[in-house]
């Protein structure tokens, strides 16, 4: 009898661990899949793992994750933004046009500089987060249709305000007061482009909100059970109207980098950025029933998703088969993410096994 | 009526004149509560009498289209469930509310988290506050256990602590211990004196009348969103409350027809196991080596504590759990049970324990609730389909006015009499009932039991499991006992006894003892 118990308890010890590793692996898999990919390109393309292409690198994957980052908190809630591509769209033409139209009052053209410009953008952008917000927190429109309504106003917004022409020769006049606007984009800081620091700066912030706040915690509670955290006395409202109005934010400094990068706002830029971006989050374990990721986990899936796209294009993939290739690694992260949740159930005895002390 | 009057000083909370409409109906007609300091309210009342309305206006989560209510002498606004709190009142929900993806301190502390330097959540505090309030309840658990992993139980455990860690006033419990066990719910009734002794106003809703009559200080009828009784404790009685709740007098229905033991068995399963895992509360308890039989028309209840096996039992035989070893026989036949298509189609069939997630489409209508799986063939027949769903309607007396109105229309009574509906609607040999009467009230209960009885009488076979001694007396011609996944004991039904079902069910023997007197008074001194 004792020794039975023995061999059990050793047994178990065996299954608990192995459980955990399978665990930790499942977990850890956009990472495994990061690292694979940086390998298998370094050793495939020579020139992959050079400073200059990991510059350039940095700034592709600057913007899926900074909207990744954005589209994390709405998705944690249990929705979704399809919004984010235009109103980066949005957010370029709206700079691109004050920055070479300006403003006038009274007959006279004013050129506001490049602080008030960013300002003003980020706030026509925050309006149609603001929107969002409104339309699935208060008047209880599923965010999918929402946000594909504002997908729709925001990009024929951006295709208004210029006719659907092009603004060129963003950089600005030393007359006029509006120059610098470039840096947001092509700016390097300790031999780090602009748009990273952004990507880390948002990521930074996200993360401690996400994993540190009553904010965060709210977020996820509201993806877990809207009514029991509504009964909990969680402002449900509130806090997805932030979500909404935080995604639109990122979404406008992604429409900022783009336009600085190019010297030009185009109203086309963004289109089916928000699906990348949804690919990221999803990438990086986050349910698209909420409750359940991380922002860390987006930022990988953003990576994946850009060192995928370079690496592919150094080999000389062609671009259809790269839309093949992308397609079926977001479709095996989803089979995965389901695998995982199958196996977590089946695999928590094991792990309860393994701990000590049995609650009786 | 009396709206300037103050309440009497040792009124702490009173809804004062309350009426809620709903549209088509009143739920609460100018309704007075009142909510004593120091003492066990008990607010009884049928599903449908307006009882949870009023806990969602106290609560903040409703608001009272008409009436005041007034907390210490002064009128309050309770606009949402944040209001409730910061005036100290909170709720312990029905149906447990947990926040499945956080973790237990996560959830005591849901909306209103410690914060630490004004910005980020204090989980080192949060984590020592909440294992202290569940230290208070008995139940120390490890406070980082995701609640997804728990128990009902253990779930109604965490929510109490949420509450008892707000320093509440004012604690409503709506129905707290229908998903507990008589141990658990025994140290509930410790933990309720206790916060009682300490000032916490409670209120509190069962259906469960000898709890009620065990706890209760004060008592209030509901009956159609009216008060039609209030008393104190010294003039409460079991008869008293039950004809003021159903209007009628108490029908003491147990009339138990015997069974001829010559019938051959219609079920019958042979050293049947199940692999459980132990050392977690959520996970399924074990089944070891459980052999019975139950004939043609014979109604077999099976009774157990928490975590016996209850459910994984019923569960097992409906095909929705894979079986380690034994045999099941139908009618004399070895079947295969290892789908839940297979049982339907092989005649059994199961109500289930929690209605609300594994039962209800409550979108869907009555009709196509009852129907759902019933049909046959490659296109619905609207004409046969109805009529059909009208004969069920009427043989199991519910209550519908019309069967296209969505099922969640329908009161907890009702709504489990569509769920036999639809189990019916299958032609079974087995009905396998889990906690038939769960959040049913003591109306629909009786009703629910003669309905079966009536199903028994015209053959079919019926297996129900229950929590509550009551029951399984009520209902049962014959009853099992399971305790720690083995049949423990075996009783005809003129040899049931309180007594000997509990100690029966009792893990330890020696325990047994002391609990078998569940229904005796804490020293009532301090009251």
């Amino acid at each position: 009898m004792n020794t039975t118990a023995q061999t059990l308890t050793s047994a178990n010890r065996v299954a608990g661990t192995s459980a955990r590793t399978v665990l930790f692996l499942l977990r850890a898999r956009a990472f495994l899949v990061l690292a694979l990919l940086l390998i298998l390109f370094s050793i495939l393309a020579p020139e992959f793992l050079t400073a200059n292409n990991l510059s350039i690198l940095s700034k592709h994957v600057a913007i899926t994750a900074l909207l990744a980052v954005g589209m994390t908190f709405v998705v944690l809630t249990g929705g979704i933004d399809l919004s984010v591509g235009s109103i980066a769209g949005l957010s370029g033409m709206v700079a691109g046009y004050l920055l070479t139209q300006g403003l006038s009052f009274g007959g006279t053209v004013h050129y506001p500089p490049v602080a008030l410009v960013v300002l003003l953008t980020l706030c026509v952008c925050l309006f149609v987060g603001a929107l969002n917000g409104w339309l699935v927190a208060k008047a209880s429109v599923a965010p999918f249709i929402a946000t594909l309504g504002t997908l729709y106003i925001a990009r024929g917004a951006a295709l208004l305000i210029s006719n659907g022409r092009t603004f060129p020769d963003l950089g600005g006049r030393v007359a006029r007061g509006n120059t610098g606007f470039l840096a947001v984009g092509q700016g390097f800081l300790l031999h780090v482009p602009a748009p990273a620091w952004i990507m880390l700066a948002f990521f930074v912030i996200a993360w401690v909100v996400a994993a540190k706040t009553p904010f965060g915690r709210h977020v996820y509670a509201i993806g877990g059970s809207e009514r029991a955290a509504r009964l909990a006395g969680i402002r449900v409202p509130r806090v997805k109207l932030i979500t909404y109005l935080f995604s639109s934010f990122c979404a406008a400094f992604v429409g900022l980098i783009i336009a600085a990068q190019l010297e030009a706002a185009h109203p086309a830029t963004g289109e089916s950025f928000e699906l990348n971006a949804i690919a990221a989050v999803v990438l990086g374990g986050t349910s698209l029933m909420g409750g359940r990721g991380s922002v860390t986990g987006s930022l990988i899936g953003a990576f994946v998703i850009g060192v995928l796209a370079d690496g592919m294009v150094m080999l000389g993939v062609s671009e259809f088969w790269q839309m093949v290739i992308k397609g079926v690694v977001i479709v095996l992260a989803v089979a995965v993410d389901q695998l995982q949740t199958r196996l977590q159930a089946r695999l928590l005895p094991y792990l309860a096994k393994a701990n000590p002390e049995v609650a009786n | 009526m009396s709206n300037a009057v103050p309440s009497a000083p040792d009124v702490i909370l009173e809804a004062r004149n309350i009426t809620k409409r709903y549209p088509g109906n009143v739920a609460l007609d100018d309704v007075t509560f009142r909510v004593y300091r120091n003492q066990v309210n008990v607010l009884i009342g049928e599903n449908g009498a307006g009882k949870s309305t009023l806990m969602r206006i106290l609560s903040g989560v409703e608001i009272a289209d008409e009436g005041e209510l007034i907390m210490d002498g002064q009128p309050i606004a309770l606009r949402s469930p944040r209001d409730a709190s910061a005036h100290a009142i909170s709720i312990v929900h029905q149906e447990l509310l947990a926040l499945t993806n956080l973790n237990i301190s996560e959830n005591i502390f849901a909306g209103r988290e410690l914060r630490r330097s004004a910005l980020f959540v204090d989980q080192p505090r949060q984590a020592l506050r909440s294992a202290s309030a569940l230290r208070r309840l008995n139940k120390p658990m490890d406070v980082a256990t995701s609640t997804g992993q728990l128990s009902l139980g253990c779930r109604q455990v965490v929510e109490i602590g949420r509450a008892l860690d707000q320093g509440s006033r004012v604690l409503i419990l709506d129905e707290p211990t229908s998903a507990l066990s008589a141990i658990e719910a025994e140290s509930l009734f410790a933990v309720i004196e206790d916060l009682k002794r300490s000032g916490v106003a409670i209120v509190y809703i069962s259906h469960r009348l000898h709890e009620l009559l065990h706890l209760g200080d004060r008592f209030t009828v509901l009956r159609s969103g009216r008060v039609v009784g209030e008393c104190s404790r010294a003039e409460a009685s079991r008869q008293w409350i039950v004809e003021r709740m159903s209007g009628r007098k108490e029908s003491n229905d147990t009339s138990v027809r015997t069974v001829a033991a010559s019938l051959p068995p219609v079920l019958s399963v042979n050293a049947l196991s199940l692999a459980g895992s132990v050392g977690d509360e959520a996970a399924q308890a074990p089944l070891h080596d459980i052999s019975f039989s139950l004939r043609e028309g014979e109604i077999l209840g099976v009774y157990g504590l928490l975590g016996a096996g209850r459910t994984e039992l019923v569960e097992a035989l409906a095909g929705s759990r894979q079986l380690a070893s034994g045999q099941i026989a139908l009618r004399g036949r070895t079947v295969q049970i290892d789908s839940v298509t297979k049982a339907v189609n092989a005649g059994i069939v199961l109500v289930p324990e929690d209605r609300q997630r594994d039962g209800m489409f409550p979108e869907l209508s009555i009709r196509e609730n009852i129907m759902i799986a019933a049909t046959r063939g490659l296109l619905l027949s609207r004409a046969s389909e109805t009529a059909r769903v009208q004969q069920l309607i009427a043989d199991l007396r519910i209550d519908a006015r019309d069967m296209e109105l969505p099922v969640a229309t329908l009161s907890g009574g009702n709504q489990q009499k569509v769920l036999l509906a639809r189990c019916l609607a299958r032609s079974p040999i087995v009905l396998l009932l889990d906690e038939p009467t769960r959040g049913v009230d003591a109306g629909a209960k009786i009703e629910i039991y003669g309905i079966l009885r009536a199903l028994a009488a015209k053959g079919l076979s019926i297996l129900f499991t229950s929590s509550e001694i009551e029951e399984a007396n009520a209902l049962a011609d014959r009853v099992l006992v399971l305790c720690q996944g083995k049949i423990s004991a075996q009783f005809e039904h003129d040899d049931i006894s309180d007594e000997g079902l509990f100690a029966a069910a009792s893990p330890v023997v020696a325990a047994s003892i002391e609990a078998s007197t569940p229904l005796t008074r804490p020293s009532e001194g301090t009251a």
